[in-house]
């Protein structure tokens, strides 16, 4: 019963918190928004036992990510937001009919197929013990997929390299503009 | 019978159904919003939803390799912000203007 | 950890062990001001308040009835939501994180076990990390809700300090996970019990002199970790987000009144987590010494026999020990803030970067390695 009530308060929030994301006309509102949606995500997490990787999405994502996001419109100063939605009735039309097929067929193909039922019932037997899941995701990663564990390093430091060399300025940071 | 079941018991449809909502309210807001950095926060919305639905299915199926994938689509998107961010700045550094109707150079 | 408590009993202790958590941290605040101010005014060779109340104790409370009656007012130019929201957001983080350190063994009265924690968190400190690391955007929103230039740049700067730091005190906390093995605190807690002992290629070394605390296991991870936690809660020497020679005062420029006594709130929320980590991981957090908690619990048992009574002496003892090396800390803080001068904001980012990264990955190289091979090699 508190399992479901958490369930729905969280869904609630973080969807209402997506919502504001994409509607707002003010950027940092959201930016903030999106916050919100990162925080309802972690706590999504810890409902589904995922309770390490709830502590990763908030260090990761809500504490640096979209700091970066915000310090960057922040730094913008973007004083108001001239045309913030698409222009044009019908490409705008387009676009919304085009969203509503693709969440209406993914929507239904969920509830509608059986498939997915049968394979609830069956994993909801068969989930590991929540104390080492730590471990057992340690495990995983280190010696199965420790591939691609090391290419996500390479790919995090060609990252590195190249956003310092985009924002670097003729001159270095002291020269003027 | 059936209302209550599914409004008191969370199964893997409520999580996937979840998903699928943040999902294209994230297209919405690529294909609709003109701020270059709310369209990249638009991506990452879309990226968190499909977080959630790979946690519901590793959980749901008690394979832990979902919660891998989340390690592997939460990196990247992490190196994809800091990158469209590098970019947006050059961008508003040369043109003083993130609204992206000012780019479209190429229509036409 | 998704049990809030299955029956109406557990949840309405949880829930009030919540409000007394957040009700601890905010009742703190005049103690450690008192302290801050008279302790600086001593260092200064000068009084502090003493006028009011004994010794100035009721210093703060004149304060607040001051702070009560002032104007509240948002500037022209700021965010009208944003300078509210931000000090009600300072105070959460830091009350949310302060949950899940343990301030004492628990409570066994008959069938039911108190946790002295907010909540048994099994991924303690990574939901620690994580809370905390949602600081920045207090300082983010007041700098830009402001509407001035000054609380603009502060905000800037300190944000960017913080999560700069946020890397070192990460990477220095995982050397202390990697040597006790577990995220959560109470287990590392329990580690720490009686004398120094541990195997090291397989010889035991004892020690009747040291007690078995994590500062003698991971020195340099104490080192940077204390560093890096000045940093996180934007204390001297790391404090130019509210240097007063330099930005008027930061971030919290258009403050006044209230509002600006929240932040503090919040930042000396931070120094309390920080304080009490300290001592969870590298002092021993509520064990005593030299004992062990079962021992302490043993004397307690033969000298009065009651059970019930034995437990809340117990837990009432470590909890006793965990306050001493709380305060401890707490004092630590304070009195270094009016000792060293301030870092320059390059100097504050080489240190960040370039030294103190550094040294806490060869932190945990080193201790990987070592705890590596001295479960495989012997000599």
């Amino acid at each position: 019963m508190v399992d479901a009530f958490l369930f729905w308060f969280l869904a609630i929030v973080t969807v209402l918190a997506g919502l504001s994301v994409v509607l707002m006309t003010n950027p940092i509102y959201s930016a903030l928004s999106l916050v919100m949606t990162m925080v309802g995500v972690a706590a999504l997490f810890v409902t589904l036992e995922a309770y390490f990787l709830a502590g990763v999405q908030l260090i990761v994502y809500a504490g640096a990510v979209m700091v970066l996001f915000v310090m960057v419109l922040m730094l913008f100063d973007l004083k108001h937001e001239l045309q913030a939605f698409t222009r044009g009735k019908i490409t705008g039309g387009v676009k919304i009919a085009s969203v509503g097929i693709i969440a209406g067929l993914v929507v239904g193909a969920i509830t509608l197929g059986t498939k997915a039922l049968e394979l609830s019932k069956a994993g909801a037997e068969t989930s590991k013990p929540v104390v080492d899941s730590t471990k057992a995701l340690a495990e995983n990663l280190f010696l199965k997929n420790v591939f691609g564990f090391e290419a996500l390093g390479v790919v995090l430091l060609v990252i590195a390299v190249g956003t310092v060399a985009l924002s670097r300025t003729k001159g270095g940071t002291h020269a003027r503009d | 019978m059936q209302e209550t079941n599914m409004l008191t018991q969370i199964g893997l449809e409520h999580y996937l159904v979840l998903s699928a909502i943040l999902f294209s309210m994230g297209m919405a807001g690529v294909l609709m919003r003109r701020n270059l950095i709310v369209l990249l926060m638009s991506v990452e919305l879309m990226l968190n939803a499909v977080n959630i639905s790979f946690v519901a299915f590793s959980k749901f199926n008690g394979n832990i390799e979902g919660q891998i994938m989340v390690f592997f689509v939460m990196t990247i998107a992490a190196a994809e912000a800091a990158v469209g961010l590098a970019l947006a700045v050059s961008i508003f550094k040369r043109f003083k203007e993130v609204n992206i109707r000012f780019f479209e150079h190429l229509k036409g | 950890m998704m049990n809030m408590g299955s029956t109406p009993f557990e949840i309405t202790v949880n829930i009030i062990k919540t409000v007394l958590v957040f009700l601890m941290m905010v009742q703190l605040v005049p103690i450690l001001v008192w302290v801050e101010r008279r302790g600086s005014a001593f260092i200064q060779n000068r009084f502090g308040p003493n006028r009011i109340g004994p010794l100035g104790l009721m210093q703060l409370l004149a304060d607040a009835v001051k702070f009560l009656t002032k104007e509240d007012f948002v500037p022209d130019k700021g965010n009208k939501y944003l300078f509210y929201a931000a000090p009600v957001f300072a105070l959460i983080p830091a009350a949310i994180a302060y949950m899940a350190i343990p301030m004492s063994t628990p409570l066994i009265i008959g069938d039911s076990k108190f946790l002295i924690q907010g909540f048994e968190i099994n991924v303690g400190i990574v939901f620690i990390l994580g809370i905390s690391s949602l600081a920045a955007y207090t300082i983010l929103m007041a700098g830009w809700g402001s509407g001035s230039k000054f609380s603009l740049m502060g905000a800037m700067r300190a944000s960017a300090q913080i999560i700069s730091y946020e890397l070192a005190l990460g990477l220095s906390i995982v050397g202390v996970i990697m040597t006790y093995g577990t995220f959560n605190l109470t287990d590392i807690i329990q580690a720490q019990q009686g004398h120094l002992s541990f195997s090291f290629f397989s010889h035991q070394i004892e020690s009747a002199f040291l007690p078995n605390w994590g500062i003698f296991y991971q020195p340099l991870g104490a080192i940077i970790f204390l560093a890096a936690t000045f940093a996180e809660s934007n204390r001297l020497p790391f404090d130019l987000a509210e240097g007063e020679a330099e930005l008027v005062a930061g971030f919290h420029t258009e403050y006044g009144g209230f509002k600006m006594l929240m932040f503090f709130i919040g930042e000396y929320g931070h120094m309390m987590i920080a304080s009490g980590l300290m001592a969870t991981f590298f002092f021993g957090g509520y064990g005593i010494p030299y004992v062990t908690t079962k021992e302490v619990y043993e004397f307690f048992l033969s000298s009065t026999g009651v059970e019930t009574t034995a437990h809340v002496l117990n837990t009432l003892v470590h909890f006793l020990s965990y306050n001493i090396k709380f305060i401890f800390f707490l004092w630590f803080f304070i009195h270094v803030r009016w000792t060293l001068p301030r870092f320059r904001y390059d100097q504050l980012m080489d240190l960040g970067w370039k030294t103190m990264l550094p040294w806490a990955l060869a932190n945990t190289i080193v201790t990987a390695i070592i705890i590596f091979a001295s479960a495989q090699f012997s000599f």
